[in-house]
C-alpha cells in the first residue's frame, strides 16, 4: 500500500504535463479546428484546396512521426532550421494542436454540413448577417451532431498524450516507465492505467453533461 | 400604392427556364395568391423577389426602390435595407430548431434592430397571442405541431413589422386540421390589410381571403384576376382545365 501511495506520487509529478498538454491541446485545437472547417467550407477553390491538404496530411499520417518531426526534425532544415527548433514541451504542444485542429475540422464540417438550408435561409430573411448567422443559428446547432465526436476524440487525447514520452516529456508515463526500469515491478503501470481512466471518466462525466445542454 | 413590382423577371437554373419574362405586381393592403401547376414557378418568384434566389434578368422593386434593376442587384447594403420590408414563411418552417419560441420570434429584433430585449418579449408575446400560442412561449419547437411551428414561424415573421409579407406554401406540409388554424392565422392578417403574396395550393384560401388570384404555367402567369372570375370563369384554356379538375 505504502509503495502504491508513493507510485500516485510519483506518477502525480507527471501531471502537469499530461494535463497541461491535453488544456493546451483542447483549448488551442478546437477553435482552430472550427475556423479551418469554415474554410473548408468556403467557396473559394483555393481555400478549400489548401485546407483539405492540411486535413489529409495530418490525418494521414501517424502523429508520433510527426511529433519526431517537429521535435527532432525541424533543427536539420538548412538555414531557417536553427530559428525552429523547440524545447520538448512546446514542440508537443504545437505537434497536438496541429494534428487535433484536423481531425476536428473535419468533425465541425460534418457538423456544418448538417445545419439544414432552410436555417440559413430563415436567417437571412429575418436580416441577419452572415457572421450572426453563423453564431446565432449554425455553430449551436452544429455544436450538437459535433459533441458526441468531439468527447471521442478528446478521450483518445488523453491517451494519445503518453506519447511524448518518447521526446522525453515528463509526463505520467514517463514516471511509470522509469518506475518500471528501477523497482523492477509493473504496479507503476497499472497506477498510471487508473490515471488515464480517472481523467477519461471525468471527462466522459463533463461531455455526457454538455450533450444534455446542448440538446434540443 | 404599389407595394412591389416585378418586371422582364427571368430566371433558369441551367438549360431549365423557369421564369421568363414575368411581370408581376402587387398593392397595399392586398392579398395575392399564387397558384397553378407544380413546377410552375411560382416558388422561384417569390425566392427571387426576396433574394432567396438570383434572378437572371429583370426589375424587382419594393415600394419605390430597386432590389434590382436590368438584370443588376443593388450593392449588399441596400440589398438587406431594401429585403428587411418584406418578411416570408415557409414550407417546412423553418424555426430555430435550438432555442425556445420566445427567443425564435425576439433573435432577429434584438440581434438586426438592437431593440431592447425587455420591449422585444413584450411584443413577441402580443404575436403570439395574436396566433393563439400565447402559452407556448417556453416550449422548444420540435415540441410543437406543424400548425403551432407555422403560426409561430408567421409571429416570427411579423416581428420584424414587414410590409409585405411572402408565403411559400405555408400549408403544404400540414394535413387538413392543422392547415385550417394556419389559415385562419393569415385570413385575420388579410383581414386587417396586411400585404401579403401565398403561394399556395389551398384553393379554398385562395377563393375565400385574396383580393387577386395569379395562376402560373409556362414559365410565367398565364391569368389573374379576382377570385370570382379566376374560379368563375377563366379565360385560358390551361387555366379553365386545372381549375376543372380541382373543383
Amino acid at each position: 500500500m505504502d509503495y502504491f501511495l508513493q507510485l500516485c506520487g510519483a506518477l502525480s509529478g507527471g501531471l502537469k504535463y499530461t494535463v497541461g498538454l491535453f488544456a493546451i491541446t483542447i483549448a488551442c485545437s478546437l477553435p482552430l479546428g472550427l475556423a479551418l472547417a469554415f474554410l473548408r467550407a468556403s467557396g473559394n477553390r483555393f481555400v478549400r484546396g489548401i485546407t483539405g491538404g492540411y486535413v489529409w496530411l495530418m490525418r494521414g499520417t501517424p502523429l508520433l512521426l510527426q511529433l519526431f518531426f517537429f521535435y527532432f526534425g525541424l533543427t536539420f532544415i538548412p538555414v531557417i532550421g536553427k530559428y525552429l527548433t523547440m524545447e520538448r514541451f512546446p514542440a508537443a504542444c504545437v505537434t497536438f494542436v496541429l494534428n487535433y485542429a484536423a481531425y476536428f475540422c473535419e468533425i465541425f464540417r460534418g457538423g456544418l454540413l448538417s445545419v439544414d438550408k432552410g436555417q440559413h435561409e430563415a436567417a437571412k430573411v429575418l436580416g441577419f448577417s452572415r457572421w450572426q448567422t453563423t453564431l446565432r443559428v449554425v455553430i449551436p446547432q452544429m455544436l450538437r451532431v459535433a459533441l458526441p465526436p468531439v468527447t471521442n476524440e478528446a478521450i483518445t487525447l488523453v491517451k494519445d498524450t503518453a506519447l511524448v514520452t518518447a521526446i522525453g516529456v515528463t509526463e505520467v508515463l514517463y514516471f511509470a516507465k522509469s518506475a518500471v526500469n528501477r523497482d523492477v515491478n509493473v504496479l507503476a503501470y497499472v497506477v498510471a492505467a487508473v490515471f488515464y481512466l480517472v481523467m477519461t471518466y471525468g471527462l466522459t462525466q463533463l461531455f455526457k453533461y454538455l450533450e444534455k445542454r446542448f440538446s434540443f | 400604392m404599389e407595394m412591389l413590382r416585378a418586371a422582364g423577371l427571368c430566371k433558369s437554373f441551367g438549360e431549365d427556364v423557369v421564369l421568363e419574362n414575368v411581370d408581376f405586381s402587387v398593392e397595399k393592403g392586398e392579398t395575392v395568391a399564387v397558384i397553378g401547376y407544380s413546377g410552375s414557378g411560382k416558388s422561384t418568384m417569390l425566392r427571387c423577389l426576396i433574394d432567396l434566389e438570383r434572378a437572371d434578368a429583370g426589375d424587382i422593386i419594393v415600394e419605390g426602390e430597386y432590389l434590382m434593376k436590368g438584370g443588376v442587384y443593388a450593392p449588399e447594403v441596400e440589398k438587406r435595407r431594401i429585403c428587411a420590408r418584406m418578411g416570408m414563411v415557409f414550407q417546412s418552417f423553418n424555426l430555430f430548431p435550438h432555442v425556445n419560441v420566445l427567443n425564435n420570434l425576439i433573435y432577429a429584433p434584438m440581434y438586426v434592430k438592437k431593440e431592447p430585449k425587455a420591449q422585444a418579449v413584450a411584443r413577441a408575446r402580443e404575436q403570439l397571442t395574436l396566433v393563439g400560442l400565447a402559452d407556448k412561449a417556453d416550449a422548444m419547437p420540435n415540441s410543437l405541431s406543424g400548425g403551432q411551428k407555422q403560426r409561430v414561424a408567421i409571429a416570427r415573421a411579423l416581428m420584424m413589422q414587414p410590409d409585405v409579407l411572402l408565403f411559400d406554401e405555408p400549408t403544404s406540409s400540414l394535413d387538413p386540421q392543422l392547415t385550417g388554424e394556419v389559415l385562419a392565422v393569415m385570413k385575420k392578417l388579410a383581414a386587417q390589410r396586411m400585404t401579403m403574396v401565398v403561394v399556395t395550393h389551398e384553393m379554398g384560401f385562395a377563393k375565400e381571403a385574396a383580393d387577386r388570384v395569379v395562376f402560373m404555367g409556362d414559365h410565367g402567369i398565364l391569368e389573374q384576376g379576382t377570385p370570382a372570375e379566376m374560379f368563375g370563369a377563366p379565360k385560358d384554356p390551361r387555366v379553365k382545365n386545372f381549375i376543372s379538375s380541382i373543383l
